[in-house]
Order: structure tokens, then C-alpha cells, then sequence
């Protein structure tokens, strides 16, 4: 049961990665990123490359720094031009990135199913409840705490993280008080990409590579941000949490219905509150 | 902000094309569609024409939702496979008389979208999106698992009966006599949306697509609207379901998926939702340039994804919106 619950805190970590990426672009930019979940793959994939030299924490480094780039990369040319766009209009750019880096990552790393190695140092199990749990997977949620408890203290607490709480809620009155939006943009969108780094390079070892890895992540990380309320920080954590325990209690209780649970679950929660349980926005 | 559908109400508009004119234009269609086979040199050729008929009907009924309700949709997919699946298994189990399996495909799928329009048509923008996304994937992964409806993952064949309405089924599986009957549909189907926006009902789900508020205080209904226009939409989509399913002979989970749906909703941008004939020329459009990609078959989801964000980038009325843009400048009108 507890080991269970260990499960579900794992999943739910990684989903909270990439959605609070998710919410961080979209706060600012206005943009769900559809390509979020490409990110993710080819952070893990940079990630496997460098790791299957033997060089695992470095790979780790190098994954997240190239996902901060090209994050960069793509708020300066795309997200920027996108702000005079309907939400819409700003998927569908997306979706095409998504199509493109998906062949990108097909011509470099093939279609084969590839395994990550877990590092040495965190390989091996440890009992918890008098069962054997991985070490690795510890590792991960202590990434995944590490990561939302800096981040909520970063914004909490300085004055970027601030400007940015200002810009999620209005970027265009944030503007107006002499605070540059775009540069805010620049580092949030870095950021939110170079978590979906991360959060590619830590799940790798629990997943297995491949092309489509990134959909079906993404699809749950989606439902988390929807659920939560777009824009709402607190909000992807919760759900995240929540959608982590119901993936793995479903998947061991109710094994026909486990993957439909969280649609049903989105679709409960946008009937009730179209605004997800912490969101002002749709 | 520009919006897909731009609300203009200051510009006089331009006096819709007559009754006679429509007629006219359809028949004509249909007299080209007729002569396709003679047109079009070889059987791998009509083969994938009919294809892109398909994916033009369902590209329409994206197009259609966006159009009518204003709303994106990521999972007409759902409907799609619905109509495909229901036939399928139907037709492979032979519980029903095929044409009974026919009319359950079509009436299934329209009368679900019905039912959720009723309350998914509340919700708008993105989280309008990821709700049909949501739908969508949740039938996926319901075929995906379900093995014991039609195998699962692996997909499933089946034979046609040997006649359907008196006629003989084969010929749903004849390149020719398909691609004459999809164009036949699509043509119908186009003719059959003009009718309806220029109707009542079509008139009053605009007006709320514009302004849901005013129009409830007009004293319209604003619940029933949008909802017949979703049904409509997964009426076309799982007509486009049926006809792929009987001429494969073969269902499979991918119906459902959200890239089914993401397609589909490509083409409908790259040929302008704006207009209801715009998502069926989207996928002529693609289908050619996937004809010229021939060789560069295996960066096609690349070159597409290149397209898209071109053309939602520089012509966000796409490609009929443009040729109309030229064609107005050009007469100096």
C-alpha cells in the first residue's frame, strides 16, 4: 500500500515537471505548448546519449542546459510573434513544432525502443515497509520536491519571482509599470523547457525511449494543467499528485479503467468548474 | 487579437451566392465527380483520391465546428472511429442486417456528439481543446484495451456482406466506384452545411457563436444550437468513419487517435475554417503536396508541421482565404 502510494508520488512528480513548465509558458506567453511533451523526449534522448558513454550526471547537465537554449530559441522566434494570436491559433503553431521535432528525433535516434541506464550511485533497492523499493525512484521525488519547493520559494520570495506572478495574471499591465514582459518571457519559457528536460532525463530510466514517448506524458500533464486551472501554480501541484495516485491505484484496481479515469476525471472537474479547481482563466 | 472567426459587424455583407447558383455549382460537382474515373489515370491514383475524400469529410466537420460554434475541436477522431467501429464490429458480427449496421453507425456517433454538445458547448478556447482531446483519447485507449470488441491493439478486419441495399457491397471496396461515391457525399454534405448556415437554426447558433449573452437575451435557446451543430459535425465525421472502414475491410484503434483528429484539424486551418468549403480543399491540397513529397515520404509529418506554422502564421484565413484575396484584387473589387 505504501509502496503504491510511493508509485503514484513518482508518476505524479514527473507530471508535475512538465506541467508546471506548461503553466509557467502559459502564464506568461499565453501559449499551451504542445511541443512540451517533444521537449521532454528530447531531453531524455540528449540525455541517454551522453549516459550511454558513461557519463549519467553529466548527461543530466548538458540535457537540461540544451533544453534552456532551445527554449530561448523558440520564445524569441516563435512565442514572441505569437502574441497578437487567439490561443488556438497558438496550439496549432505548436503542434507543428511538435511534428517536426518528433521527425527530428526519428532520423537521429531511430523508431527502436531504447533503455536508460539508472546511475550507479543510485542503483540497488531499499526497504521500505519491509518491501524493496528502487532507490532511483526516491531520487525522483526528491527531484520533483526539490524543484517545487524552490520554485514556489523563488517566486514567493524575490523580485523576478514576482514580476512573474504579476505577468501570469496580466502581462499587458505588468508591461505598463516599466517591468520588460519579453525578457521575463525569455527566462520563463528557458525555464519551463529546461524542466521538461529534466523531467525527460529523470523519467528515462522509468520509461523506455522512444518517439512517442512524449504524447502520452504529455496527455496527462495537459489533463493536470486543465484540472488545476491554467495558470495556477498551486493548482498543477495538487493535480499532479492527484492524477500520479489515480494512474497507479488504477492501474492496479481497476486495470480496464485505469487510463480513461483521468479523462473522466478532466471532464468532471471542467463540467462542474470550467476554470479547473484553481484557475481564473479558460 | 484576430480570432479564427473574426466578428465583423460593421462591413456590409457581401450578397451570399443564390439557391440557383448553389444548385448549379452542385451539379456540376457531381458531373465532375461522375467522370473522375476517366479523369484520373490509375487505380493506386483513385485509390488515394478516395482517401483524401475521406479525410476531406473529416476535415469538414472540423472545419464545421469551428466555423458554426467557434469551437476547436482535437477529437473528432472520436466520432470518426465511432462510425467506423460500429459498422465494423457490427457487420464482422453480423448481429444486424447491413443496412441496419449502416444506420446504427451513422445515428451513434451523432447522437453521442449530441449529447455532449449539450454540455461541452459551456466550455470555450483551450480548455475547449484539451476536453475534446480528453474525449477523444478516452475512446482510444477504450478500443485500445478492449480486445474482446474488435482485437484490441491489432485492429480488426472484416468482410463485407455480399449485397447492401439490394446492391452488391463489393463495390465499396472498387477504387473507382469509391472515389465517385465519396466525392458524391462530400459534394452533398458541402451543399447540405450551406443550406444549414443559411437556415434558422444555423443563423441563431452564429449569432450565439458571436455573442452567447445577447443572444440568450434576444430570448433564443442557446443550449440548443450549438449542440445540433456538433451532431451534424459528428454526423459527417463518422460518415467519413463508415466509408474508410468498408473500403479497408479494417478498423483499428488509430481511428481514434488525437493525431487523427490533429490532421484532420490541419487541414482544415491550411484550407481556411473560415469557409465551408476551405477544410475539404485543405486536404486536396495536402494530398498533392504529400504526392509531390513522394520521396521525402518519411520527413512528411516535418514538412506538414513546416506548413502548418507557415500558414496559421501568414495567411490565417489560409489557403481559400488567400486565393479569394488575390481573386478580389485581381477583379478590383
Amino acid at each position: 500500500m505504501l509502496i503504491q502510494i510511493l508509485n503514484g508520488i513518482v508518476y505524479g512528480g514527473l507530471l508535475y515537471l512538465l506541467a508546471v513548465g506548461l503553466v509557467l509558458i502559459f502564464g506568461l506567453r499565453e501559449v499551451v505548448n504542445f511541443a512540451h511533451g517533444a521537449l521532454f523526449m528530447i531531453g531524455a534522448y540528449i540525455g541517454f546519449s551522453i549516459a550511454a558513454m558513461g557519463y549519467w550526471w553529466s548527461g543530466l547537465l548538458v540535457s537540461v542546459f540544451a533544453m534552456a537554449l532551445v527554449g530561448c530559441a523558440l520564445d524569441a522566434a516563435v512565442f514572441s510573434t505569437l502574441r497578437k494570436h487567439d490561443h488556438i491559433v497558438t496550439v496549432l503553431v505548436t503542434f507543428g513544432i511538435l511534428l517536426i521535432l518528433e521527425t527530428v528525433v526519428t532520423k537521429v535516434w531511430g523508431k527502436a525502443y531504447l533503455t536508460y541506464p539508472v546511475p550507479p550511485l543510485l542503483a540497488g533497492t531499499v526497504s521500505i515497509g519491509g518491501s524493496p523499493f528502487p532507490i532511483y525512484r526516491l531520487f525522483v521525488i526528491a527531484v520533483s520536491v526539490a524543484v517545487a519547493v524552490s520554485l514556489s520559494l523563488w517566486l514567493r520570495y524575490t523580485r523576478t519571482g514576482l514580476y512573474i506572478r504579476a505577468a501570469s495574471t496580466d502581462a499587458r499591465v505588468t508591461s505598463m509599470q516599466g517591468i520588460n514582459v519579453d525578457r521575463l518571457s525569455l527566462i520563463v519559457v528557458g525555464l519551463g523547457t529546461a524542466l521538461a528536460g529534466l523531467s525527460g532525463v529523470v523519467a528515462g530510466p522509468l520509461l523506455s525511449l522512444s518517439p512517442t514517448m512524449g504524447n502520452y506524458i504529455l496527455i496527462d500533464s495537459f489533463i493536470v494543467v486543465v484540472i488545476g486551472g491554467l495558470g495556477s501554480f498551486a493548482g498543477a501541484f495538487i493535480a499532479a499528485l492527484l492524477i500520479g495516485q489515480i494512474h497507479n491505484f488504477g492501474a492496479v484496481y481497476l486495470p480496464w479503467a485505469a487510463t480513461v479515469l483521468p479523462f473522466m476525471l478532466m471532464v468532471g472537474i471542467l463540467i462542474w468548474r470550467p476554470t479547473g479547481f484553481a484557475g481564473s482563466r479558460t | 487579437m484576430t480570432t479564427l472567426i473574426e466578428a465583423r459587424a460593421a462591413k456590409p455583407r457581401r450578397k451570399p451566392v443564390g439557391h440557383a447558383m448553389l444548385i448549379g455549382g452542385a451539379v456540376a460537382a457531381l458531373a465532375v465527380g461522375a467522370a473522375l474515373p476517366w479523369i484520373v489515370p490509375t487505380k493506386i491514383a483513385m485509390s488515394l483520391l478516395a482517401q483524401a475524400m475521406f479525410d476531406a469529410l473529416l476535415a469538414t466537420s472540423v472545419g464545421f465546428l469551428i466555423l458554426q460554434n467557434g469551437r476547436t475541436s482535437f477529437g473528432q477522431a472520436a466520432f470518426f472511429g465511432l462510425g467506423g467501429y460500429t459498422i465494423g464490429v457490427l457487420v464482422a458480427r453480423q448481429w444486424v442486417a447491413p443496412e441496419l449496421a449502416l444506420l446504427a453507425a451513422l445515428i451513434l456517433p451523432t447522437a453521442v456528439a449530441f449529447l455532449l454538445g449539450l454540455v461541452i458547448s459551456r466550455i470555450t478556447g483551450v480548455a475547449h481543446a484539451m476536453l475534446t482531446l480528453a474525449v477523444g483519447q478516452a475512446f482510444y485507449e477504450v478500443v485500445f484495451r478492449w480486445r474482446e470488441l474488435a482485437k484490441g491493439d491489432d485492429g480488426m478486419s472484416f468482410d463485407l456482406p455480399a449485397r447492401v441495399f439490394g446492391f452488391s457491397a463489393r463495390k465499396l471496396q472498387d477504387p473507382a466506384f469509391m472515389l465517385v461515391l465519396s466525392w458524391t457525399i462530400l459534394v452533398l454534405v458541402l451543399v447540405g452545411l450551406v443550406l444549414f448556415t443559411r437556415s434558422r437554426v444555423g443563423q441563431v447558433a452564429a449569432a450565439i457563436r458571436d455573442n452567447e449573452e445577447r443572444a440568450r437575451f434576444l430570448g433564443y435557446s442557446t443550449v440548443m444550437p450549438p449542440a445540433l451543430v456538433y451532431a451534424i459535425a459528428a454526423f459527417i465525421a463518422a460518415t467519413a468513419g463508415i466509408l474508410q472502414a468498408c473500403y479497408n475491410g479494417y478498423i483499428a484503434p488509430q481511428m481514434f487517435h488525437w493525431s487523427t483528429s490533429g490532421f484532420a484539424l490541419i487541414m482544415a486551418i491550411i484550407g481556411g475554417a473560415k469557409f465551408i468549403f476551405g477544410p475539404a480543399i485543405g486536404a486536396i491540397v495536402l494530398f498533392y503536396i504529400k504526392d509531390f513529397a513522394g520521396q521525402f515520404a518519411e520527413y512528411w509529418p516535418a514538412i506538414v508541421g513546416g506548413i502548418l506554422v507557415v500558414v496559421t502564421l501568414t495567411m490565417p484565413r489560409g489557403v481559400v482565404g488567400l486565393a479569394l484575396l488575390l481573386w478580389r484584387r485581381g477583379t478590383g473589387r
